[in-house]
Formats: C-alpha cells, structure tokens, sequence
C-alpha cells in the first residue's frame, strides 16, 4: 500500500470550514486551492477533476437501513430534503453498483459480517458514511451486543453525529463528503490502513 | 382476572394479587397441563408473553424503603435511608411467567409463574400456543432456560455459536472501558 | 428444510406438536417454519435462497431462508437478531430516569407509543397519579405516533410492491408530524417526551394551531392515497388475497393489533383494556373479516383516519386546560422546576438525588400493554425498590409478527413474499430488541 507517511488533511490546504446552505459558486475549498480562474473562464479542467467532478454528482448510495437511523436517511429522499438534486435518490440495493454505503443504525455483532461482506462487494472507489452515534462509536449502547463504532470493521469517512441526525445533518455530511473529493482528498480505504 | 377459580389449575402453589394484576404460581413440571387448563377451562386463548427473570443476587445490596408517593409514604420511619429493608425473598433463581389474556369483555389478564434453578427444566407450551415458539427460543437463547419438548429450541437473536447467556446476572454488560463512567 | 437444533444432553423428550385447529394453516411440525413437502425434497426443483438481511425492500435486517419450486415459495424460515441490541440487559444498569431513553429505539418508527408502554409500567409500580392535561397530551402523540406509523409502513410498502410514488406522497405527511413532534420536544425522533408522572415540558404556545392545521389537512392527503392505491388494478391484484392468516390462526399465533383486526377478531386495547383516556374519546375500531394482505392495509389506512378523529378531540380538551400542571408534583420522583433550585434547599436535595442516584421504584412486578402501531406492546418491569430496574422486558409484536410468515406464505409466489412481509409491519428494532 502507501509508504509515504499518510497525508493529513490540513496537507491538502483546507483549512476553513464549510459555510452553511445556501453558499452560491464554488466552495470554500475550491478557492482555497486556488480554483484557477483560468480554467472556469475557459472551461478546461484536468481529467482528475473532471473525474471527481463527476463522481461526486451522482454518488450513490446502497440500501443499508438498520435501525432507527435508516427512516430519517428515507426522508432525506423525501421531497422536503430532496436528495435528488445532488443525483443521490438512487439507493442500488446490489453493492456492486453502489458508491457510498451510509451505515444508518447500530450494528450488531451478527450484523457485522454481513456488513463486512458488502463493503467488500462494493467496487472502488467507494465511501463509508457512519451515520448517528451507533455506527459512529457505538452510541448508548456500550454492551454485549453492538459493535462499538463501525470504524472497526470498514474505514469511515464521514461521521453524522447526534440520534438520529436530522434529515439535514446527514446531507450536511454528504455534502462534505462530496466537497472532500472535489478537492482530492482520497477516500478512507487509501488513508488508513484499517481493515483493508 | 380474580384471584377465585385459580385453586383448580393443575400444579397449583399460590395465588397473588398486586397492581391490578393476579399472579398464579404452578409447579414447573405441571406449567403444560396449567396453560392448557388456562385455555380451554378458563378462556385464555391468548399468549402474551413468556419472560423470564433472573433474580441472582436479589436482595444482596438491601435496598432502603421506598417513601415517595402518598401510597408509600410512612410517616412514622422517615428518611429510611441505608440498609432497612430488604426486598421479599424468592423460592428459586429463575422465574418464568405466562402473560395471558382473554379476548373478551373485561379483558381479564394472569400471571402464571413458575419457579426453577440454573439446570431444570420447563416443558414448552407450543402444543397449547403455537405462538410460545419464539417466546421460549428467546428465553432459552437470553436466559438459557430450557423448554422439554420445544420443536427447534436453538439460539434466536444471538449468533448460533455465541457462548453464555447474556440476561443472566453473572453474565457482563460488555461493551468497552469508558472513562469517568461508573457501572455504564 | 431444518435448523439444526441445539444439542440435547439428556434422553431426548418427545417432541410436541402445535395444536391444528380445524383448517388452520400453520405448519405442522414447527409453527414458523414452513417446510418443504416430503415429495418435494428429494426432486432437484427446489432453489434454496438466502433473502438476507440488506436486501432491497426497506424493512430493515431480516433474513428469510426460502426454498422455491419455480416461484412458489415451498419452504420459509425467518432468521431474526441482526439487530439484537442488548436493550433489555442495558436498561438493567441505568437508573429509571436515564432508561427512559432505551424504550423509544426499540419499536423506533412507533417511538411514542414504545415510551409510553415503559413509562405507564413504572407509574403503575409507583401508583403515581399523573395529571389530565398530560394524559391528553400523551394521547395526542401517541396518535400522532400512529399516523407516522401507519404513514411509513404504508409508504415502504407500496414502494416495495412497485408504486413508488406513495412514498413521496406519505413522507410527505410524515414530515408535517416531525415538524409538530420537533415543536413540542425538541427533536423529530426518539423525543424523551414522558417522563415518569408525566410530560417533561409544558406544550409550546403555537403548538394547538399547528396541530389543527395538520388535522385540517390529513384527511385530503389520506383521500390521496385512497385514490391512488384503492383503485390501482395492479395494486388490488397483488394484495387481495395474498397471505391470508384466518382468525383462529391469528389469535393461536398471538397476532394483536391490526394484523389481528384484518383477520377479523374484534379486538382494540384502547377500547377494550383502555389506558390513558381512550374511554373518554369517541372513535371506531376498522375489522377487516378476510385477513389477507389488502385487508391488512385498509385495517391501517382506516386507523389512521380514526386517528385524526381522536387528535381532534384531543385538541379540543387540550385548549380547556391552559396553565394546568403538565406533570405530578411528587418530588420524590418528578424534578422540581428550575427557577426553584435557586430558592429552596429541598429542591436542590431532590433534584440532586434523583439525578445522581435516582428515584426509587417499590419493590414489585407489573405488566402493562398498550396498543402500539404493530399490536400489543407490553413492558414487564420487576423492580427490587431500588434506583435501577431489576428486569424489563418489552413484548415486542413485531417479534410475534414475524413468527406468522410461515403460515401466511402457503401458496404464495416470490412476489407475494415481498407483500406480505411489508404488511405484516415488523420493525426490525422491535422485532430483535
């Protein structure tokens, strides 16, 4: 794998955080690194860009509801939260043709396997949302029965706090996700090393 | 449901009312003969529930009287803070209670309870409710209790090579260390 | 089709039967597994499939093992636990006040109703008496709960079997009562609303003219759906007479709720065990005689219209009580309000001990059933008289839901397999607890 010491994100030059809706043009972070004015005068980009650029607007997302968490990942779909206009309302259910795997709910120690076993079918790349405070650490149940954080099976790239989140704070996280690519930060299976 | 007609179920030990409700307690191995009798003779042609308790350790810390609300407020032992009561006292570790219900006017619910150690046995009542299936395989599988005669006791909510029971009470919580965090 | 069972030490005990009622069709071996006839098995027709738990249809992680002879479905056998949580052992070591917040994650799309079972079996232990104005309140929500309920499942389902434009439509509603539901307590889901002895805050001010707004406009939106649906070729085709569960199978099962009312039993628990204030409401019960999957579905759009009646009603009584107390004053239990902790020593000693250490439940047993979205929702408590409970246990209907599918697939094809599982409504969170 990577035998560079692992970039941190501040390497990337984001330093700002984002700025809530509605914030017209290119982001924060695509100033920051110097979005070249050159390049939307004219239109051109780097095939890399390019690339992400379209990978971001049409991310889609594999059917994984587990608990509570999955009804308010259904009402983003909704049409007040509409997820259609980032190009996301196509939840595949097959994993193959899946991008992003938002782990709503809490994961139990049988779910584990299974969840393992999707992630893995999922072809790269691919990215982990832990959604609400049991896929994130395990949440209020710290026992026998649930794994405590998601993070340590799959390697995660967005964590959605609070239980559930808000319809809004889970497209606040998607949101991010997709601004983190745009600006090249590569997803979590290529920073850690963790369960590769 | 009153607490009359009870002393004709089979294995009958006792009868109590609390809360608004009646708890019958039966002799473990006549629980089959109890329920069906609950159901043809006395109209309980439903299952509820069938829950297991275990009350290890019950009792060992003492626990001081409750004072709350007026219907246990004593004036005359105030502030029973410490170790001044301890609660009543079980005949055996487990107890495995029937929720029944009739499903007519007045809506009549019982408690059969049946008693039991680590070790012994329960017949199951799946020839008397097709619906106590999963209820005894979730207790078996939680509580370890076996049900004689249940068709496919195996484990139901746990994987089926998972070692223990876990709603037993010398069974941990589990989880991880968290720091400035007492028994959670 | 078998699931090995557990190893027996002993000489084994013979094995019994489930009782077979005339024409009853639950399996005779195991009552929830459906196995493959004997002529069947030894042909190489049969394809053996794994329904997992990710699997398309929204229902979260149930796994079905399901042998088919072309498209028929010969042979079920439902696997449940992935979303076995521990909840009942983790309630065991937190204090009443914080176990409050176990319950709602349980039955976590019918998250009022799960408090208000918790809440009701340890005010029974207390013998505490809660006031008027948060019975109505309770029953408010708890009907509210039962729209958002019904709305989902309605909304999955017919998603599911292929209209997809319901969903829009009933998310839609579904998001009218998370606005109201945010109004009253802060949060859309899993509010923490009641607390032992009553509400934990007083109802907001622009609360009653939301809550009309949304009564005033529900009953168009259920005429909505009614077109859509009730009409639909494909709809009808697809559920009437698919998954049909007869009342003496639906009472030996332990079907409650409106999986029981569509197989035709007569039997509501707010009208018939009432709690809260449901004798003082005037609403009808929908009982359906055919006990199929289409008869299952108008059980629940017909409840959600006798909702809005009860909502209304609630409303109505609601308004006559301004400024009436919204929970007991037994301080040994309820906490005292903030503005006195800075005036009076003993509400700071109470809120004190309750907080930290907790209010103490006398020492007994109670078993307290509501009628949740999904049936009969129960809560066990057995309590040692001290801060925390000794054991609880909630009885789940999804669990008991889930236990009727083998006798609901005789005949069916793969595609009403989708059908009925969607209408037999099981919450996965429920279900595993």
């Amino acid at each position: 794998m990577v035998n560079k010491p692992e970039p941190r994100l501040r390497d990337y030059g984001l330093q700002s955080e984002r700025l809530l809706w509605p914030t017209k043009g290119p982001s924060q972070f695509e100033e920051e690194l110097g979005a070249d004015e050159l390049e939307q005068a004219l239109g051109i980009t780097t095939l890399e860009k390019a690339v992400r650029w379209a990978q971001t607007k049409s991310m889609w997302p594999d059917t994984f509801g587990l608990a509570c968490c999955a009804i308010e990942m259904m009402s983003i779909v909704s049409a007040r939260h509409d997820l259609a206009r980032f190009g996301m309302e196509a939840f595949r259910s097959s994993p193959r043709q899946a991008d992003l795997l938002i782990v709503s709910g809490r994961v139990s120690h049988k779910m584990a396997a299974p969840l393992r076993q999707i992630y893995d079918q999922m072809l790269e790349p691919k990215w982990v949302i832990a959604m609400g405070a049991c896929a994130s650490s395990g949440g209020m149940f710290n026992n026998y029965a649930i794994l405590q954080g998601v993070d340590r099976i799959v390697p995660v790239d967005i964590y959605v706090p609070f239980c559930p989140p808000r319809p809004e704070a889970l497209m606040e996280g998607i949101i991010r996700l997709h601004e983190a690519h745009l600006a090249g930060v590569p997803p979590a299976y290529e920073r850690r090393e963790v369960a590769t | 449901m009153s607490s009359t007609g009870w002393e004709r179920i089979p294995g009958f030990v006792s009868v109590k009312e609390a809360h608004g409700e009646t708890t019958v307690t039966v002799e473990p191995a006549a629980i089959r003969d109890a329920c069906a009798f609950a159901r043809d003779a006395l109209g309980f042609n439903f299952l509820v529930d069938v829950v297991a308790a275990d009350y290890l350790g019950w009792g060992a810390k003492g626990v001081s009287g409750y004072i709350g609300s007026p219907a246990g407020r004593d004036l005359n032992t105030p502030m029973t803070q410490g170790l001044q009561s301890l609660p009543e006292t079980k005949p055996k570790r487990f107890s495995v209670s029937y929720h029944l219900l009739a499903l007519r006017k007045g809506a009549p619910r019982a408690r059969l309870q049946c008693w039991i150690d680590d070790g012994e046995s329960v017949p199951s009542v799946v020839s008397v409710w097709p619906t106590a299936d999963w209820h005894e395989r979730e207790q078996f599988d939680l509580m370890g209790i076996r049900f004689d005669g249940h068709p496919n006791l195996s484990r139901l909510l746990l994987e089926d090579d998972w070692e223990g029971h876990p709603l037993r009470k010398d069974y941990p919580i589990g989880g991880e260390p968290v720091r400035f965090s007492d028994a959670e | 089709m078998t699931v090995a069972p557990e190893k027996q030490t002993a000489a084994a005990w013979p094995v019994v039967a489930p009782p077979q009622y005339e024409g009853s069709r639950i399996p005779a071996r195991v009552p929830t597994i459906l196995d493959v006839p004997a002529g069947l098995r030894e042909t190489d027709d049969i394809m053996q499939i794994n329904f997992g738990p990710n699997h398309p249809s929204t229902h979260g992680v149930l796994r079905l093992i399901v042998d088919l002879d072309g498209e028929t479905v010969v042979g079920l056998s439902a696997v449940i636990g992935y979303l076995h949580t521990g909840f009942e052992k983790s309630m065991e070591s937190k204090t009443w006040w914080k176990a409050i917040t176990y319950p709602e994650r349980i039955d976590y799309v019918g998250y009022q109703n799960a408090e208000l079972v918790f809440v009701l079996a340890v005010e029974k232990l207390l013998a505490i008496e809660v006031p008027e104005k948060a019975t109505w309140m309770r029953m408010l929500l708890c009907e509210l709960n039962r729209i958002h309920s019904h709305l989902v499942y309605l909304g999955t389902s017919a998603l599911e079997l292929g209209a997809v434009s319901m969903f829009w439509y009933t998310f839609r509603e579904r998001d009218l009562i998370m606005d109201l539901s945010e109004m009253v307590a802060g949060t859309r889901m899993h509010t923490r609303y009641f607390q032992v002895g009553g509400l934990a805050e007083d109802i907001p001010p622009g609360f009653y003219p939301q809550a009309r707004k949304f009564v005033e406009w529900m009953p168009k939106a259920l005429d909505d759906y009614l077109g859509m649906l009730d009409r639909n070729m494909i709809w009808l085709e697809r559920t009437k007479g698919v998954g049909v569960l007869s009342a003496e199978d639906a009472i030996a099962l332990g079907q409650s709720g409106p999986n029981l009312r569509a197989s035709g039993v007569d039997w509501d628990i707010r009208r018939d065990d009432t709690y809260l204030a449901y004798d003082q409401v005037d609403f009808r019960v929908p009982v359906y005689p055919e006990g199929d999957v289409y008869a299952r579905y108008r059980v629940r759009m017909d409840e959600m219209a006798e909702s809005v009646r009860i909502i209304r009603q609630c409303l109505d009584r609601l308004e006559q009580m301004e400024g009436q107390p919204w929970i007991a004053d037994d301080r040994k239990v309820v906490l005292p309000p903030r503005e006195e902790l800075h005036t009076s020593m003993e509400s700071l000693i109470h809120h004190f001990k309750i907080v930290t250490e907790g209010y103490r439940v006398p020492e007994g047993e109670v078993y307290t059933a509501i009628e949740s979205p999904r049936g009969e929702s129960g809560c066990y408590v057995v309590s040692d008289g001290g801060p925390k409970p000794w054991r609880v246990h909630f009885r789940a209907p999804s669990f008991v839901a889930l236990e009727a599918t083998a006798t609901c697939m005789h005949d069916s094809l793969v595609a009403d397999l989708i059908a009925i599982v969607g209408s037999l409504d099981a919450v996965m969170g429920d279900t595993d607890r």
